[in-house]
């Protein structure tokens, strides 16, 4: 436990001492949602905007906490300080435990800042019981993210041989769950397909919630899906991180 | 109980053996040399001594433990200075040796810290961070990683590979005075200067380890030329490499006035190291 926190620290330090990370994890996605406004600017004023702009700011999330943890933790393994960690006595799940509690700040960070602005620059109107929902799945997402993140850096020797993992899981995730077309209208596989991704379960939530007249019984079981994923991932990327040649 | 013990150590990468059956033992307070060019193996039996390599046949043993099966045991014991500097560029030195440090739970880690930082000349440069060091400094601070904790066996993987050579005469006095206060030294190199200044060396080559004794010793199969000059006339000898054999040779000559010079030119180790590699090769 001692351990895990240690970990957590120094990677918490590591982000804060390096400002092109921070930049590029924090406002990248807030520039995308800017450029997501100008484009549905262009958009007849008939187009459901509430429908499109708060799963793109959660899609951005993800795919950028996927992204910058899964390269991390790579670098970890290609500049050797990861085989150096094992050999001071880290065990596996206190260095992934520790990763997802330093990552968790960031993680919760992008989560309030990429939907403040989705919801600042569309204008939407939630009240605060939808706006605390809106947050806690988006940051789920983000954990889940995270973890996603740790269980593919288990499969990759260095950073170039994160971003096959790209188009495998995060592109296929954005025309399967529901981000832009339900996935009632898909084919029946398709659709079954998009289940295997965190981002249909966080999508289903926000669907829900942005619709008038929601309850929690609606949204509980996605949401424990969306715990459950993290809870597998963490389990798997326990399994699958390498101590030893 | 010696600190080291390895028998029939072998380790396979698919078709490649990396290591083959390699035997040796090292003495407690020894400075043990692994001698071997680029892809001999010295990596890899490091690595399978630290137990971050699982081996595919063999056994080793550091002080007394199996560096799998022991290994929570083990990694309190021995400190690990890897090829690469291994350190988190972002961090200082001192939060680059803090966190090593920290993983071992140790009392009065501040104070420690601030001794290996002392021991390693990087106080002036403590809270600077790694990727504003040039290269040997960072040799240092990770040097400095696999001293925090008082090890009592320290690996150290070509700890002086691209070190200018006044740093690696630090270095050097640096593991003496390390061997000095009880601490075993298994260091991996292919620079015959300074593979003499071990204790002990074992020769490695392409996985094998195909000799191992003290620097003199290997020397002593080594060759050496004598030219006496007497008069005009230059005899030309070819002797063994040990002191007796320098001896032996010059005997005949006693202290006959006409002998008016004597040149002795031995094998360096490396002469003798690149030989016996030759005759390894020549099966």
């Amino acid at each position: 436990m001692r351990r895990m926190f240690i970990v957590a620290g120094r990677v918490v330090r590591q982000l804060l001492r390096n400002p092109r990370f921070l930049v590029l994890s924090v406002a990248a996605p807030l520039i995308i949602v800017y450029f997501l406004k100008i484009f549905f600017d262009t958009l007849p004023p008939t187009f459901d905007v509430a429908r499109y702009a708060v799963p793109v700011a959660a899609f951005l999330v993800h795919f950028l906490a996927f992204l910058l943890c899964a390269i991390s933790l790579v670098q970890e393994r290609t500049a050797g300080t990861l085989e150096r960690m094992f050999i001071n006595g880290f065990l596996r799940t206190e260095i992934i435990a520790g990763y997802v509690l330093g990552f968790l700040g960031l993680a919760t960070f992008q989560a309030v800042a990429g939907l403040t602005e989705a919801i600042w620059l569309f204008e939407l109107d939630y009240d605060e019981v939808t706006l605390v929902t809106l947050f806690v799945v988006v940051w789920l997402l983000a954990i889940a993210s995270v973890m996603l993140g740790i269980f593919v850096s288990t499969f990759a020797r260095h950073e170039g041989q994160v971003f096959p993992f790209v188009p495998l899981i995060i592109v296929p995730s954005v025309f399967l769950s529901g981000l832009l077309v339900d996935v009632d209208e898909l084919p029946a596989w398709a659709g079954w397909l998009g289940h295997a991704f965190p981002l249909f379960w966080a999508n289903d939530v926000i669907q829900e919630v942005i619709e008038s007249g929601w309850t929690l019984d609606d949204v509980q079981r996605s949401l424990a899906v969306l715990v459950g994923y993290s809870v597998v991932l963490l389990l798997l990327a326990s399994l699958t991180l390498r101590e030893t040649e | 109980m010696n600190a080291i013990e390895v028998s029939g150590l072998t380790k396979r990468y698919g078709k490649i053996e990396a290591l083959r059956d390699a035997d040796l033992s090292v003495r407690k307070g020894e400075v043990f040399g692994l001698v071997g060019p680029n892809g001999a193996g010295k990596t890899t039996l490091i690595k399978g001594l630290v137990g971050a390599l699982r081996p595919s046949g063999g056994e080793a043993r550091v002080m007394g433990l199996n560096p799998i099966r022991d290994r929570a045991e083990l990694r309190r014991r021995i400190g690990y200075m890897p090829q690469s500097p291994a350190l988190y560029e972002d961090l200082s030195a001192r939060g680059n040796i803090s966190f090593f440090g920290a993983a071992h739970g140790m009392t009065g880690l501040r104070k420690r810290v601030d001794d290996v930082l002392d021991f390693t000349e990087l106080t002036r440069r403590a809270n600077d961070p790694i990727h504003t060091f040039s290269g040997g400094m960072k040799r240092r601070v990770s040097l400095a990683c696999a001293l925090v904790h008082r090890p009592e066996v320290i690996f150290l993987d070509e700890p002086t590979a691209a070190v200018d050579p006044q740093l690696r005469s630090r270095f050097w006095r640096t593991f003496r005075e390390l061997a000095r206060g009880g601490a075993t030294l298994f260091i991996s190199t292919h620079l015959m200067d300074e593979a003499v200044l071990c204790d002990r060396i074992a020769i490695l080559r392409e996985g094998r380890i195909i000799a191992t004794d003290t620097p003199r010793a290997i020397l002593e199969w080594g060759r050496t030329n004598l030219v006496v000059k007497r008069g005009g006339a230059r005899e030309k000898e070819t002797i063994g490499g040990r002191p007796e054999d320098l001896a032996a040779a010059l005997r005949p000559y006693g202290l006959e006035p006409g002998v008016t010079a004597i040149e002795v030119e031995s094998d360096s180790l490396e002469t003798v190291v690149l030989s016996l590699i030759e005759k390894e090769e020549a099966g």
